[in-house]
């Protein structure tokens, strides 16, 4: 990237104020509802966490570039300009206490997409040099590596041979015309392996060709966190290109909420035009499989278990059946948060916070909203779909001595599979 | 600021990490120790060595959560968890331990 200025980010934010930001911004009544749904400021109570202050430098400049009175504000000097010494005190409004969560953009009532506008000012910070280390870091480590942690080919490699070992089940890497390729989030190969296992078991289980990608198997973003679309394209073509070299009729992505909104919904417009393949969360595809019949399990979870949502994949993302089918598919006590679903509370640590060390202070007293929530709910275990947010929440109990497991929702469905062979009878139903 | 190891002088980044991984030896992580007031006794050892072969296998430094799910795997759950491992390092088992393993600096997930 170019030496970041202050010119090149205010330059950056009049690039990114489109029709919708402008209309978002004259039609803010300034009611402060949005504060009572983001949980850096419930959890805090300090105004400054406000969603809809933390862009006040994309509205500064929004109005004195492209409003009437900003213009004569500006030419009597009324208004303050844009430095690099606001932008730098608003890097922790921009992202140590915003996960892009987007329950603000739900409760406004005027509908403006507070997050939206919240990726959109992240480009301005990019580009002026006010974006927080860590997110920078694991940027470059992505766009050099291939991986927001640093996991290079021969780790994934390393770590396939140990799920072949104790799964007895090939992962297959690079099959050209597989129906399926799997994209992983970095996290999920290093600490969460039991999910490619998971894989491995409900594909062999339901016959499903599928393969992992030597080129594109990592399936996060960092570009789309940071608010680089450079970056996030470059990220989004390496699948786009593994994709179509291996001939593969749909892409899955993982148990990993923002890489799912990053392929699914930004993707093709960050590459500029429709994709050759489809692009199907993997809780979306079992949910598929289950109700046609081709995945079949049995036993019942007897714990009381109850669902995190993560926010990209749910709130953002759409997939909001499917995980709750699975769930009553294999446990008989399931309970939901007393918000769910669209309405879930983050974890805390989505939109780069959690790889922001700067953060974790903050991020630690927003999490008391879910660990309260978890508590009310009286479950004694926690299923949810994201690796991300299972380790933030690993931490978060730890910090709040909350004894509580966490399991990934693919690995649970793996675990009640239907296991005998050959026997061509279907089990009874359950 | 570089260490002196054995009569060498040894690179390292503005937070103590080696620059050339292959610098290392056993010395190398006594003398880190030493400045962080720790003595490296065999526990400590358990996980340094454990840490040079995560990275020979997996070339990748593990965060800390990696760190302690990985050596309860490996050595059993009472010396995975961040209480045993902390005790041991307390400026943080990823990120001391990986320091005095002559590994880089562990990153996370984003």
């Amino acid at each position: 990237m170019s030496q970041a200025t202050i010119e090149k980010g205010i330059n950056a934010f009049k690039e990114q104020i489109d029709a919708p930001v402008a209309a978002f911004f004259s039609s803010c009544v300034s009611c402060g509802m949005c504060a009572e749904a983001c949980l850096f400021y419930t959890e805090t109570g300090d105004p400054k966490y406000t969603p809809i202050h933390k862009l006040e430098p994309l509205r500064r400049v929004w109005e004195q570039e492209y409003t009437l009175t900003g213009k004569i504000k500006k030419l009597f000097g009324l208004t303050e300009a844009v430095t690099d010494r606001m932008l730098s005190e608003w890097q922790e409004l921009l992202y140590d206490s915003c996960t892009m969560c987007a329950r603000c953009s739900m409760v406004c009532p005027v509908g403006n997409d507070i997050a939206y506008m919240v990726r959109k000012a992240r480009e301005g910070m990019v580009a002026s040099g006010n974006a927080p280390e860590g997110v920078r870091m694991a940027s470059t480590r992505a766009v050099r590596i291939g991986s927001p942690m640093g996991v290079k080919l021969t780790s994934l490699q390393a770590q396939i041979r140990h799920i072949e070992a104790d799964t007895g089940l090939t992962i297959p890497i690079d099959v050209e015309g597989a129906e399926y390729m799997a994209l992983l989030s970095s996290m999920e190969i290093m600490n969460f392996p039991e999910y490619i296992g998971g894989l491995a078991k409900i594909f062999a289980h339901a016959g499903i060709s599928w393969t992992l990608c030597s080129t594109a198997f990592e399936a996060t973003n960092s570009g789309i966190q940071i608010g680089s679309s450079d970056i996030a394209r470059e990220l989004v073509q390496r699948v786009v290109d593994g994709a179509e070299r291996l001939k593969v009729r749909a892409v899955i992505s993982p148990e990993c909420g923002h890489a799912y909104t990053a392929i699914r919904w930004e993707g093709p417009n960050l590459v500029g035009r429709r994709f050759t393949f489809k692009v199907i969360h993997i809780l979306e595809l079992l949910d598929q499989l289950r109700a046609s019949g081709r995945i079949r399990t049995e036993g019942l979870e007897r714990e009381c278990m109850t669902f995190h949502d993560p926010c990209s994949l749910v709130r953002k993302g759409g997939v909001i059946e499917s995980p709750r089918n699975l769930m009553n598919m294999v446990t008989e006590n399931f309970v939901e948060l007393e918000e769910h679903g669209k309405w879930g509370w983050c974890c805390g640590g989505g939109g780069g916070v959690s790889s922001n060390e700067e953060a974790a202070g903050l991020r630690h007293k927003a999490f008391r909203r879910k660990k309260e929530q978890l508590e009310a709910s009286g479950a004694d275990a926690l299923v949810t779909a994201c690796a991300n947010c299972r380790l933030v929440m690993e931490e978060g109990f730890e910090g709040y001595r909350v004894e509580m497991p966490i399991l990934g929702l693919t690995e649970l469905v793996a675990d009640h599979l239907v296991t005998e062979e050959g026997s061509g009878e279907p089990p009874e139903k359950r | 600021m570089p260490i002196e190891v054995n009569g060498k002088t040894l690179e390292t980044d503005e937070e103590g990490y080696l620059v050339n991984l292959s610098d290392w030896e056993p010395a190398v992580a006594e003398i880190m120790a030493k400045e962080d007031d720790l003595e490296l006794n065999s526990e400590h050892w358990d996980i340094i060595t454990f840490l040079r072969e995560y990275y020979e296998e997996y070339q990748i430094a593990p965060a800390v959560r990696v760190l302690t799910k990985a050596v309860g795997k490996k050595l059993g759950k009472e010396k995975g968890n961040s209480k045993y491992l902390y005790a041991l390092f307390p400026y943080g088992p990823g990120k001391q331990a990986c320091r005095f393993a002559g590994l880089p600096k562990p990153t996370g997930c984003i």
